[in-house]
């Protein structure tokens, strides 16, 4: 092995490489793109407000007290249905979830001496997930209000702490996933690429005659998609925690998940490659294999939300083991759990590059 | 070209020499035993249709494949024992062969040269192919013919002595050709020794010393152009234009081999007397004609008479 015969071909790459303009997009404003666009989707889902629609019948400084207070809780919006409107038709019209009428006799019950019980009606969409946050709330501040009124004491009082240290966005979740999806399709799709591409174009046959051998050039393409890998995870490393304040870590257990993966997606990139010949059917066999891994390995959502048998498929999915531990390893500061899946895809690495170099060699028969 | 020597007596050692040569893949017998000299300083041209054999019989002395049987030697060396050192001295260009598309001119020579450990400079060999206006351009910008004579440039980068160029001119158009053939004769007054495969029998014919016709696996005929000829064609033909009724019943009574074409009446010549024959039976009153044309032989009549197919037809 000569190591001059590596550098040619990693100096021929790097100066090609960057001429494609797809590649740039592929490798760096694709992952971001992926953040803004994701990020932007799920981040409001956690901390969102939920819209109570009222049909205040009283008007009364009773009511607005009252109407008040929901609205200092801060996860409650308010929107005011006109009172003369009919409420079952108002529903109707507009797909209300959740709907509280005050009676107008609401003040009323809050005037000295008076012995008059105001119903708060509260009418909830039950299927809609969030309807019991407006139940406990609601009923919170009703009770707040006996208690207020009735000068009663307070024999209970609960502090609430938090039992986790860090709070994790979704962003949090997903952006070390991104890293892993990006490290993935750049080198599943740029090794069955080039080796596509060489195949038909001949630069196969012709390194063929020259002193370079197949296994040399093998380890030259290795090296630079896991110089990509590297970029890729700089860059949206980068981007996460300049733009959206994110709080990363780079440690070596993130670079050897990142080095690992790197080997393993040029690995099955070449795999492919060698068994599928024709250029179209190589590219749409690197699909059918990423693209179920971009869903099922955890990348967009949390395994934990998916039913048990894709959560099974998941499992012997390479993908998921490299997004969870750069996950464990970049934001969760969960240093066990991202050796444990470097491990895993430690060992799958090893075994396709294995198999990728006993397919490789230059002569055909 | 009946000028020249005949190369095989006056030119150097055998550069390659192949005996019994074999090549079967799954049931198919691609290559069926052919035998091949081809002495230092030639254009060795293989001429023959796709599908004939001729890449897979390159390919084998190129160590691209692997025989089935028979012995092959290039520049002295044994094909099986001796791969490392045969790479070293041949310079190859594979057939439908790019560089890589984003990379230019003088970076694409600049990799392949890399890999060696004895070079020729970038700029040598740019002059050489008469590329020195691309040297920056993007390989997948340049034209057909510029492709291939990067690809010629390329696969001199090691300064070789013996060169395989498996069908440079194929799908260029005719200017491009001939830009090529350029290269070509380049190489051949350099001295280096040029082993051609070809399905145009005029290049092959232009370009080359020597000439092995071949066809469904063996060569059916072998020489220099002239030779090959001499022995298989069928002599000359005078091509009568616009021959009228009278000038064909003429020649016809007369016993000579004259055959119609699109109206036009061809007529082998025998020998030396048949064209002084011809003319004067076309003296009579009745005959008319609008011009008289001699053809010599070519490679092409050649591959029709030995295998009753024509070269162009057999291509589609």
């Amino acid at each position: 092995m000569k190591l001059r015969h590596i550098l040619v071909d990693l100096k021929g790459q790097s100066k090609a490489f960057f001429r494609i303009k797809s590649n740039i997009f592929w490798t760096l404003a694709f992952p971001l793109f992926l953040i803004l666009v994701f990020g932007a989707i799920f981040s409001n889902m956690g901390s969102g407000t939920v819209t109570l629609n009222v049909q205040d019948l009283d008007g009364g400084p009773g009511a607005q007290a009252f109407l008040q207070s929901l609205n200092d809780t801060g996860a409650i919006e308010i929107r005011f249905i006109d009172p003369q409107a009919d409420l079952e038709q108002h529903i109707k019209d507009n797909s209300l979830a959740f709907v509280m009428v005050l009676p107008s006799n609401f003040s009323e019950a809050f005037l000295p001496n008076s012995t008059a019980t105001a119903h708060v009606d509260l009418r909830l969409d039950e299927t809609v997930s969030s309807a019991s946050i407006v139940r406990n709330i609601v009923g919170a501040v009703v009770n707040n209000y006996n208690l207020g009124m009735s000068g009663g004491r307070e024999y209970l009082v609960m502090d609430v702490g938090s039992i986790v240290q860090k709070r994790f966005t979704f962003l949090d979740f997903f952006v070390p996933g991104v890293i892993g999806l990006t490290v993935m399709t750049t080198c599943v799709f740029g090794m069955q690429g080039t080796i596509s591409r060489f195949r038909a174009a001949g630069i196969f046959r012709k390194l063929a005659t020259t002193p370079m051998t197949p296994f040399e050039w093998l380890l030259a393409r290795m090296l630079w998609f896991l110089f990509i890998s590297m970029v890729t995870l700089a860059v949206v490393m980068g981007f996460g925690m300049l733009v959206f304040g994110m709080n990363m870590t780079l440690n070596p257990a993130a670079l050897l998940i990142v080095v690992s993966a790197s080997a393993m997606f040029s690995a099955l990139g070449m795999i492919i490659a060698r068994f599928v010949k024709n250029e179209e059917t190589a590219s749409a066999a690197a699909n059918a294999i990423t693209f179920p891994m971009m869903f099922l390995s955890g990348t967009f959502f949390q395994l934990e939300t998916m039913p048990a048998y894709l959560q099974q498929v998941a499992s012997v999915l390479p993908l998921t083991y490299v997004s969870q531990g750069l996950r464990d390893a970049m934001v969760y500061d969960n240093l066990d759990g991202a050796y444990w899946n470097l491990a895993v895809v430690a060992v799958i690495a090893v075994v396709f590059v294995i198999v990728a170099v006993l397919v490789t060699k230059w002569e055909e028969e | 070209m009946e000028f020249f020597p005949v190369p095989g007596e006056t030119m150097g050692e055998s550069v390659i020499e192949v005996r019994g040569l074999i090549k079967d893949y799954d049931k198919l017998r691609a290559v069926n035993g052919i035998d091949l000299d081809v002495k230092a300083g030639e254009v060795y041209s293989i001429l023959g249709p796709n599908g004939a054999g001729k890449t897979t019989s390159v390919e084998i002395m190129e160590c691209l494949r692997i025989k089935t049987a028979g012995e092959v030697r290039i520049l002295g060396h044994d094909i099986d024992k001796d791969q490392r050192e045969i790479r070293k001295r041949i310079g190859v260009l594979p057939q439908a062969f790019n560089a890589f598309d984003y990379l230019t001119v003088r970076e694409n020579i600049d990799y392949f040269g890399a890999l060696f450990d004895k070079r020729l400079g970038a700029e040598e060999l740019i002059e050489a192919v008469q590329l020195q206006d691309k040297r920056d351009t993007w390989f997948m910008n340049l034209s057909g013919g510029l492709k291939q004579r990067v690809g010629v440039a390329i696969s001199m980068v090691n300064d070789p002595e013996l060169i395989f160029l498996d069908e440079p001119t194929t799908g260029l158009d005719p200017k491009a050709r001939r830009e090529v053939w350029e290269v070509i004769r380049k190489l051949k007054s350099q001295n280096k020794t040029v082993i051609l495969t070809t399905h145009y029998m005029e290049e092959a014919e232009v370009l080359s010393d020597r000439v092995a016709i071949m066809n469904d696996g063996v060569f059916i005929a072998m020489g220099t152009p002239r030779e090959i000829i001499d022995r298989h064609g069928s002599g000359s033909t005078c091509v009568v234009k616009a021959a009228n009724e009278a000038a064909r019943e003429a020649v016809r009574a007369a016993g000579m081999d004259g055959e119609v074409k699109d109206g036009d009446l061809w007529v082998r010549l025998e020998n030396k007397g048949s064209l002084a024959k011809l003319v004067n039976l076309l003296a009579s009153p009745h005959a008319s004609y609008d011009e008289l044309l001699v053809k010599g032989s070519t490679l092409e009549d050649v591959f029709l008479k030995l295998t009753g197919r024509k070269l162009a037809e057999v291509e589609q």
